[in-house]
């Protein structure tokens, strides 16, 4: 989650860019910067902790990750601590083998849905955030907040139970309320059913995000704007196609992105839910890496497998990192 | 600079690392034998219900008299042991000893992470019974010492039978299938209660049949799901199934079955002796309900084959205490201890001489046929790949007794069954 929070600001919104302070003048910056190099050094020195920490913490594990990806690594190297290099062995193995590629189309086709999702609904509550009186908006934020901060396991568990086959609330409703076919209805037999029931909560947990950074988003746009548009005759939709719409733009990018990302390696909802059931058929790529790797005990062929998922989010992601790096060349 | 930072920001968030395990070690084993063992404490990984508290308590006490060193019980699930127990063997400070089952064991054998028991063998393993003792011998070396043996057995609830007026025990499977019909007409209890994927059970009817899981085709060992004994013993397993409201997709532990028969409302379900313990303790008036039988066979002469599940002990190749281990290994597997752990647990013990600890016990009394008549799983060390979460096998049966054909089904998870025994060690 620590990503999210990261990623926002290089978002670059129109109340980052407005914000920025007006360069200073050419003298005081040459005086300021030459005597000892030390002001020039400083931010560096700043990002220094948070650097390290992302390199020990993910850096290291990730070469480490690295090297096992072209071993041949099974309990019993393991057990004896042997190193056996077998070059590209593990991702060719991986990458011809008869599943691979299925859970590749399975992944995307899983995130485009939630990510699809969960910005509609998102946005949408977001604009009603923004509409809403103070006390409707107090009660919606608090529940949103709520939300987001269930934890992952907590809120799978919660589901697993609403939809439980034998003592679930969802069939006994839909029972009730008159579909007696559903009042045994196994949630977790089916593709399908599952995935819906794993869509349903991510969808849930993701939307808090989306709404409340876009409500943030509608605080930035000037009232000015809204009557200059409505002197001009700007009906409803038109106001907010030309007014509302260019400010949120950049919001929605960011948080479509972000969402991508964390949907794509969403791990504790989906396997929770169903362990990658029935018959592996909901498996996405990060629970088929932990599947093949750590479930099966194929240690190397996992971290061939979870290189390769980087490999295919960096590839669904690389839109959006293109455009941020030509913004910021823009700027430079 | 900024913008080599910003996407390494991104990458690094996206990363789904795997934590590596570095790090090597040589086995320096510094064993002084006796004059050390004393202020040491040896680690026990025993599994979920099988060591009773009494016993552990009696060997405990037993062991640290005599050595004066600690003893240390730790309980672990079943659920997922595989990886925790490969795990636990690459570290440099293991558990010392481990309880390993007996289908698992060859699997670990191979892999080098078991101490080669040769001498305790020698010393008290003489006249360990030799089926029990099978499992623990890879390429000729004793790998651990066998610990017990259990196999299922019906438990009933007498009082739902009482109630469809049934007077005696099933003695065939075509009796036990009429009465469980008659209790599904004459009283509101759930005849039997059989998940979809008892997997064990279903392992035991494959035995009865005469069938094998697996098969040589050359020097490798492929899937056999596709013969016809194995479809013949899924339909029987489908016929029990068809009395069971439980769901086609879960197995016996989820939930657990004891507990579920625990609310009184089911007639009966196959588990293991010890489970009306389970029962009890989630419903103590059940206690007086409880009875046992043989699962029965197509004739009355000879029980339903049963899956021998049982439990080795062995010791950690790199742990540092390896007489320490030993000496456990001698107190717990004494007549004396082993014979206390038939009695408490009714499981058959690893020598036929204590066998006479079970008189009295109704669930090893019921136990004891099938035992004569049972089988394992292929004692080889590819086996345990295949149990591996998410086991085909269940799969398999999930998709029968949802309609499927046993030879469709079985062809559709052969390719993961020959895949998972080809994989290299």
């Amino acid at each position: 989650m620590s990503v999210q929070t990261e990623g926002t600001d290089t978002a670059g919104g129109p109340a980052v860019r407005e914000g920025r302070a007006p360069a200073p003048p050419r003298g005081a910056d040459r005086a300021s910067r030459s005597p000892a190099g030390r002001p020039a050094a400083a931010p560096y020195l700043l990002l220094l902790p948070a650097l390290l920490a992302t390199l020990v913490l993910l850096g290291w594990p990730l070469v480490k990750n690295g090297m096992l990806s072209f071993q041949n690594l099974n309990p019993r190297q393991l057990i004896q601590h042997l190193t056996e290099w077998n070059g590209f062995h593990n991702y060719q193995q991986v990458l011809t083998g008869p599943d691979f590629w299925k859970v590749v189309e399975r992944s995307v086709l899983f995130t485009a849905a939630n990510v699809v999702l969960i910005m509609l609904f998102g946005t949408l509550i977001g604009l009603l955030l923004a509409r809403l009186g103070k006390k409707m908006r107090l009660t919606l934020l608090v529940g949103l907040v709520l939300a987001w901060a269930m934890p992952v396991i907590a809120a799978t568990t919660v589901y697993q139970w609403l939809f439980a086959q034998r003592f679930g609330v969802v069939n006994w409703v839909l029972d009730k309320l008159g579909w007696h076919s559903m009042a045994d209805y196994n949630w977790m037999g089916s593709q399908f059913s599952t995935f819906s029931v794993i869509v349903l909560l991510i969808v849930w947990q993701s939307i808090p995000f989306v709404a409340i950074n876009l409500y943030a988003a509608t605080t930035t746009i000037p009232k000015e704007l809204y009557e200059a548009a409505s002197l001009d005759g700007a009906g409803a939709w038109q106001s907010f196609t030309f007014v509302t719409l260019p400010f949120l733009r950049p919001f929605l990018y960011s948080t479509t992105f972000l969402e991508v990302i964390w949907v794509f390696k969403a791990f504790p909802q989906v396997f929770a839910m169903n362990e990658g059931g029935p018959d592996r058929l909901t498996e996405t790529l990060p629970i088929y890496a932990y599947v093949e790797g750590v479930g099966n005990q194929h240690f190397g062929v996992g971290a061939a497998i979870s290189f390769l998922t980087i490999l295919v989010l960096l590839v669904i992601t690389s839109y959006y990192l293109r455009m941020v790096l030509k913004q910021e060349e823009d700027e430079l | 600079m900024k913008r080599k930072l910003a996407s390494a920001i991104v990458i690094a968030g996206m990363m789904v690392s795997v934590a590596a395990c570095g790090g090597n070690s040589g086995n320096d084993s510094k064993d002084a034998g006796p004059e050390s063992w004393k202020g040491q404490t040896l680690t026990v990984w025993t599994m979920d219900g099988s060591a009773p508290p009494q016993w552990s308590k009696d060997v405990q006490a037993a062991f640290e008299k005599k050595t004066g060193a600690k003893l240390k019980f730790e309980t672990q699930k079943w659920d997922g042991i595989q990886q925790k127990i490969t795990t636990a063997l690459s570290e440099d400070n293991p558990p010392d000893v481990l309880e390993v089952g007996n289908t698992q064991t060859p699997a670990y054998a191979a892999t080098g992470g078991l101490a080669d028991l040769g001498d305790l063998k020698r010393s008290i393993g003489a006249d360990w019974t030799a089926s029990v003792s099978k499992s623990s011998v890879y390429e000729g070396k004793q790998y651990a010492a066998p610990w017990y043996f259990a196999n299922r057995v019906v438990i009933y609830n007498k009082k739902i039978w009482a109630q469809a007026g049934i007077k005696s025990t099933p003695k065939t499977r075509d009796e036990f299938l009429k009465d469980l019909d008659t209790i599904g007409k004459k009283t509101d209890a759930e005849p039997i209660y059989l998940p979809g994927q008892n997997w064990y059970f279903l392992d035991g009817l494959i035995v009865g049949q005469g069938g094998d899981l697996v098969k040589k085709q050359g020097d490798k060992y492929v899937s056999n799901l596709a013969d016809p004994k194995v479809a013949a013993a899924m339909e029987i397993y489908k016929k029990y199934a068809a009395y069971s409201k439980a769901p086609k997709d879960k197995d016996e532990a989820n939930p657990q079955q004891a507990a579920v028969f625990a609310k009184g409302k089911t007639g009966a379900f196959i588990g293991m002796g010890w489970e009306a313990a389970t029962a009890v303790q989630a419903n103590k008036s059940i206690e007086k309900d409880l009875g046992y039988f043989t699962i029965p066979g197509a004739t009355a002469d000879k029980p339903e084959g049963v899956f021998l599940g049982g439990s080795n002990l062995a010791v950690a190749q790199n742990s540092k205490k390896q007489s320490l281990a030993k000496e456990f290994l001698k107190i717990a597997l004494s007549d004396q201890y082993e014979g206390e752990l038939a009695k408490l647990s009714g499981v058959i013990p690893n020598k036929e001489s204590l066998e006479s600890n079970l008189k009295g016990n109704a669930a090893a009394e019921a136990a004891a046929p099938g035992a004569a008549v049972g089988g394992t799983t292929p004692l080889i060390p590819e086996w345990a790949a295949v149990e591996n979460t998410p086991n085909p096998i269940k799969s398999y049966m999930t998709a029968v007794l949802n309609g499927k054909a046993p030879a469709a089904a079985a062809k559709d998870v052969e390719g993961q069954i020959n895949q998972r025994l080809a994989q290299q060690n």
